[in-house]
C-alpha cells in the first residue's frame, strides 16, 4: 500500500529533500522526540538559527516527518512501499535509506503510542487473592465461613496518561470453582477450529 | 448466656400460666419470630384475638424481651441446655420450655441467615460472564489483527447489583485463571486440614 500525501504535506517535506544527511537525521530524531513527549517550540527556534532558514519551514519539516511516521507505523506499510513513497516525495538515495532505518526501527514504538490515544475500556492488570475464615461478626457468633478475598487492579488509558484503579471483591468456595469452570471455557474458545481459522484468513 | 433485668423480668411474665395461657404463648411466639424474619415492619402485629386479654403495656415488655431473647441465642447459637436453664431461672415450666424450644427449631435457620447477611463486606461476586472479539482496527491503528476478551463480573453488594467490566489478552485470561485456580487449590488444602 503506497502513502498519498496532500499536497500541503509534500511542500512542507520538499525543505528537507534539499537538506542533507545529518539535518534529515536530526529532525527525524526530534520528530520521534515529539511523538514521545509532545512539541518543544524552543528547539525550532534553535534549529532555525542554525540552518538560516524560517522557523515556519522548520516547524513543517519536523510536522511533516511527525505525520509520514505515523501514517506509515497505522498501516504497518512494507518497507518497499515505504520506500516508494519517499521517493514519489522527491527524496534522494542516501535520504531514502536513513528514513527506513527510522521506520524500521521505531515502527512498533510508534504503533504503542498511537494505542494509547484510545480511551478504552479498563484493563486486567493483575489479580490478588487471600484466603479467610469468617469467625464471627458483631451480628452472629461461632461461625466457620470460607471466602476468598480478591484484589483486582485494572489499568485504563486515556490522553492523559494511564490510571490503575483497584477493587477489593469477595467469593465464596463454589462460586469460585464456577469462575474457573467458565474462564478456562472462555480460553479454550480461541483454540476451536472456528477461530483458528478466523485468525489466519483476517490479516 | 447473659441477659439484662429488663429481658428477664419481661420473660418472667410469661412464665405465670394464669396469666398467659399456652395457646396466647404460642400465638406470642409465633408473632415474635414473624416479625423478626419479616421484611417489613407491621405495626398492628400485636393485634392477635389472643393476646387481647392482655395489659397492653405487659404485652409489649414481654414482646420486647421475647425477641431479643431470640436474637441473642441465635447470636450465640445457643443449644438445648443452656435455653432450658436460662427458662428455667425464669421459673418457666417444662412444657412452655418444650414449646418455646420447638418453635425456636423450626425458624433457627432462617434467623441464623438474617443475622449472617447483616454487616459489611465487600461486593461479592456471583457470576462471570464472557466475550471473544478480534480487534482488527481502530481510529488509530491498522492492521491490530489480535483475539482479545471482554469480561463481566457479577458482583452484588447488599442487595444492589454491579458490573465489573474489564478486557484482556489471551496471556492475562491465562495468569488470571492460573491465579484462581491457585486459590481453590488453598481452599482445598485448607479444608483437608
Amino acid at each position: 500500500m503506497l502513502l498519498v500525501l496532500s499536497e500541503d504535506h509534500k511542500e512542507h517535506l520538499s525543505f528537507l529533500t534539499k537538506a542533507d544527511g545529518s539535518v534529515v537525521e536530526e529532525f527525524g530524531r526530534l520528530a520521534l522526540e515529539f511523538l514521545r513527549k509532545g512539541t518543544n517550540p524552543k528547539i525550532y527556534e534553535g534549529a532555525a538559527r542554525k540552518l538560516c532558514v524560517p522557523v515556519g519551514m522548520v516547524q513543517h519539516g519536523v510536522e511533516g516527518l511527525m505525520f509520514l511516521m505515523t501514517e506509515s507505523s497505522k498501516h504497518m506499510i512494507s518497507e518497499v512501499d515505504f520506500m516508494d513513497s519517499v521517493l514519489a516525495l522527491g527524496f534522494g538515495e542516501e535520504l531514502i535509506q536513513s528514513l527506513l532505518q527510522l521506520y524500521v526501527q521505531h515502527k512498533h514504538q510508534i504503533r504503542s503510542i498511537l494505542s494509547q490515544l484510545l480511551c478504552n475500556q479498563p484493563a486486567y492488570h493483575n489479580l490478588e487473592w487471600r484466603l479467610d475464615v469468617q469467625l464471627a461478626s458483631r451480628s452472629v457468633r461461632h461461625q466457620m465461613v470460607p471466602m476468598v478475598t480478591i484484589r483486582l487492579l485494572l489499568t485504563r488509558s486515556s490522553d492523559v496518561g494511564s490510571t490503575q484503579s483497584c477493587m477489593d471483591l469477595q467469593t465464596d468456595p463454589s462460586s469460585l470453582l464456577h469462575m474457573i469452570s467458565t474462564l478456562e471455557a472462555a480460553l479454550a474458545a480461541v483454540k476451536t477450529s472456528d477461530a483458528r481459522r478466523i485468525l489466519r484468513n483476517i490479516k | 448466656m447473659e441477659l439484662s433485668e429488663s429481658v428477664q423480668k419481661g420473660l418472667q411474665l410469661l412464665a405465670d400460666q394464669s396469666a398467659v395461657n399456652h395457646s396466647s404463648f404460642q400465638v406470642l411466639l409465633d408473632v415474635s419470630f414473624r416479625g423478626l424474619l419479616s421484611s417489613r415492619a407491621d405495626p398492628t402485629v400485636l393485634d392477635q384475638p389472643e393476646l387481647k386479654h392482655m395489659d397492653r403495656i405487659l404485652l409489649k415488655q414481654s414482646h420486647a424481651a421475647l425477641t431479643t431473647f431470640i436474637l441473642e441465642a441465635v447470636k450465640h447459637n445457643a443449644d438445648k441446655s443452656t435455653i432450658s436453664s436460662c427458662f428455667e431461672e425464669l421459673t418457666f415450666s417444662t412444657d412452655r420450655i418444650e414449646i418455646f424450644f420447638s418453635t425456636y427449631q423450626k425458624h433457627k435457620k432462617d434467623m441464623e441467615h438474617l443475622l449472617s447477611s447483616m454487616g459489611r463486606r465487600p461486593p461479592h461476586i456471583n457470576d462471570v460472564s464472557w466475550r471473544l472479539q478480534y480487534h482488527m482496527k481502530n481510529g488509530q491503528l491498522d492492521k491490530i489483527n489480535e483475539p482479545f476478551y471482554l469480561i463481566s463480573l457479577n458482583t452484588e453488594n447488599e442487595g444492589s447489583s454491579e458490573d465489573i467490566n474489564f478486557t484482556c489478552t489471551t496471556e492475562q485470561l491465562q495468569d488470571l485463571v492460573s491465579k484462581l485456580k491457585d486459590a481453590a487449590k488453598s481452599v482445598e488444602k485448607a479444608s483437608q486440614m
